[in-house]
């Protein structure tokens, strides 16, 4: 006879009792840790606004302070604010304009936020592709709008920086470096293109913010961060700036093999809102791609922001109304089955 | 415009931008900046100018040196060491900056990128196993950091040791079929990139001297096709220096520095470094060549290097 088979513990459990009451425990414990952590948290609620636009010869500026103010921002908030618009600017390409943001959205964000009380408006960029941003800034045809506006565009990629502690804590990165022009800044700006991407599935208004680390501290193409993940930064960015509001590029973006090489998507739309994880929940829903896929998006589902579509009030137009599915490529991992149902 | 005018230019306009402590501010009434310092003192030596000035600068950035020969952007950045190599062609022929130049030298032959195995090539287009240079610490090796770490030990002398034969094919690994480098991709999902100007004429400037004219020949013809479009310092001072390196000046290239600098009334002052690329790109394109760069060997003239 074996002694310790079926001896009692102190408890009362039989030793066997006792195993099989830790093996369903650690079970539970493994099954707990497998569902995602957005489960845990507590429900967000957000607003997002999309206007049709069908082409950029139209009164974006109006359309912008339109939804500014669907979007519920008081006049108070933007009076004597200085602003700072973040467009996207990769590279350029002669007949490929969809790479980057369009001039006359930055031109129209210019308008609404200056003619809605703005101190100042400026744009910055710093191009994670090429060295000579000026170069990007100049054949994007940015230059040409800003210099007719007067506006300054600043090149994060030179610029010297400070540092703050990682708020998002999903790399390794201890600290993360912006560019000092922020220190002077109210209000951060994404103006985002809407693209699929490569190797993030989607880049929008958050992906965005890779643009603004200084090349000089991340070197070209932003190498560090490609490192410390490319989805791990994203986060950490923009948990640790904290940006303001962003506007989307959808009149037309970029699908298949985007960032840089993809074609062009007419999805004729500006998405706009406070929340940016909120804004790119529902452009992925306009371009057909379901938000929970998207791996940044969905580490960030009442984090950094609502994604669900039951938490997102929907201003402007509805989505079913301006959805126009962005073509995907089986081929490129990060493709695979975004497609929304 | 004469070269003559662009000196002078060059001359009062980095006078402005020296500052008391013996540096150079990125831009006027900028603050101290390492590559601004460095490349202010190659654009001088080149103009044979203010070598009392240039003294005070090198030493300046002998006090920003690290204790094992590294130079970063700034000192909370530590892993941002890729203006070593910069700082290595600026104390070159420097008695008093000999030893900071060999610390650096060790630091270089002892610094690689992140690289893999070769059999990742399929997946990133390049063969990521060569080694070079990265931008910052503990990231891939990059075109660009990789031709100043060529350039820089190159200067220093090692231009045959084998980390400087690695990082050359290295470069030609990364040169895109139909001509050209970018950043250092070649192709992505079966693409081919596109090449961009600063980084082909950057690369076009470290081969000089080491490869032949074949290896580069279609990289020339695409430099070639773009240099009377480029507006920008940055495209048009390295793009300048790498057909001079290869003895392609175009005829032109005064007019287009000159236009470049105009340019400064849409995109504001040029940055220190920005600036000083311009004027290099300038001196290397008169059509006396009166004074060969000496960082920028001619392809067809240069000499054995000494390892």
């Amino acid at each position: 006879m074996v002694a310790h088979q079926g001896t009692t513990s102190s408890s009362g459990m039989t030793r066997r009792q006792l195993l099989l009451a830790g093996a369903v425990g650690a079970a539970v414990g493994a099954g707990l840790l497998a569902v995602p952590r957005r489960y845990f948290r507590t429900p967000q609620q957000s607003r997002t606004f999309v206007t049709k636009v069908d082409h950029y010869q139209l009164n974006i500026a109006e359309s912008i302070k339109l939804g500014i103010r669907e979007l519920g921002i008081a006049p108070e908030e933007l009076r004597d604010k200085r602003i700072l618009l973040k467009p996207n600017l990769v590279e350029t390409a002669s007949g490929a304009p969809h790479i980057n943001t369009h001039p006359l959205v930055l031109r129209g964000a210019i308008e609404a936020f200056l003619g809605l009380g703005a101190a100042v408006v400026a744009v910055a960029e710093g191009p994670g592709h090429r060295r000579d941003s000026l170069a990007v800034y100049e054949e994007s045809g940015l230059a040409e709008v800003l210099t007719e506006d007067k506006i300054r565009f600043h090149d994060l990629n030179y610029m010297a920086g400070y540092q703050l502690l990682n708020a998002g804590r999903q790399s390794s990165l201890r600290t993360l470096t912006f560019p000092d022009v922020f220190k002077e800044m109210d209000w951060i700006v994404s103006v985002a293109k809407m693209k699929t991407h490569h190797i993030a599935g989607a880049t929008l208004s958050m992906k965005n913010l890779f643009g603004v680390m200084p090349g000089i501290y991340y070197g070209w193409p932003k190498n560090v961060l490609h490192h410390a993940g490319v989805e791990n930064s994203i986060l950490d960015i923009n948990a640790t700036l904290k940006p303001h509001f962003a506007i989307v590029d959808g009149i037309v973006g970029m699908e298949g093999d985007g960032p840089i090489l993809g074609d062009p998507k007419k999805a004729g739309v500006l998405v706009m809102g406070r929340n940016l994880p909120s804004v790119d929940a529902t452009c992925c829903r306009i371009m057909g791609i379901d938000p929970y896929k998207i791996s940044y998006l969905e580490r960030a589902d009442n984090w950094l922001g609502p994604i669900s579509e039951g938490a997102i009030e929907q201003r402007g137009e509805a989505i079913t109304s301006v959805r126009t599915n962005f073509s995907l490529i089986e081929s490129i991992p990060a493709h695979r089955g975004l497609r929304l149902a | 415009m004469l070269s003559s005018a662009l000196r002078r230019i060059a001359k009062e306009e980095l006078s402005h931008r020296v500052l008391s402590d013996g540096g150079v501010a990125d831009r006027p009434q900028g603050k101290f900046r390492i590559d601004a310092t460095a490349w202010a003192i190659i654009t001088l030596s080149a103009l044979n100018e203010s070598p009392a000035l240039i003294d005070r600068c090198r030493a300046r950035l002998r006090s920003e040196q690290g204790d094992d020969g590294r130079i970063w952007v700034s000192r909370d950045n530590p892993d941002t060491f890729w203006p070593t190599a910069l700082t290595v062609l600026a104390w070159q022929d420097s008695s008093a900056c000999m030893d900071a130049q060999k610390r650096a030298v060790k630091f270089l032959l002892d610094t690689t990128g992140v690289h893999y195995s070769s059999r990742f090539s399929e997946v990133a287009g390049h063969d990521p196993g060569l080694k070079g240079w990265p931008w910052v610490a503990n990231t891939h090796s990059w075109v660009e950091p990789t031709v100043l770490g060529v350039m820089a030990l190159t200067a220093a002398g090692y231009g045959r040791h084998e980390r400087v034969q690695e990082a050359l094919r290295m470069i030609e690994d990364r040169q895109l079929p139909h001509g050209g480098w970018n950043y250092g991709n070649t192709f992505v999902f079966g693409r081919e990139l596109r090449p961009m100007p600063e980084s082909t004429g950057t690369a076009l400037t470290g081969l000089a001297g080491h490869v032949d004219a074949g290896m580069v020949a279609r990289s020339l013809d695409y430099l070639q096709g773009e240099i009377n479009s480029m507006r920008t310092p940055v495209s048009l001072g390295w793009g300048l220096l790498g057909l001079a390196a290869w003895g392609q000046s175009p005829t032109n290239g005064l007019m287009l520095v000159e236009r470049c600098l105009a340019n400064q009334s849409r995109y504001g002052e040029y940055d220190t470094s920005s600036f000083c690329l311009l004027v290099l790109g300038g001196l290397a394109a008169e059509p006396e060549r009166g004074r060969q760069l000496w960082f920028v060997p001619d392809a067809h003239q240069s000499g054995p290097v000494v390892q």
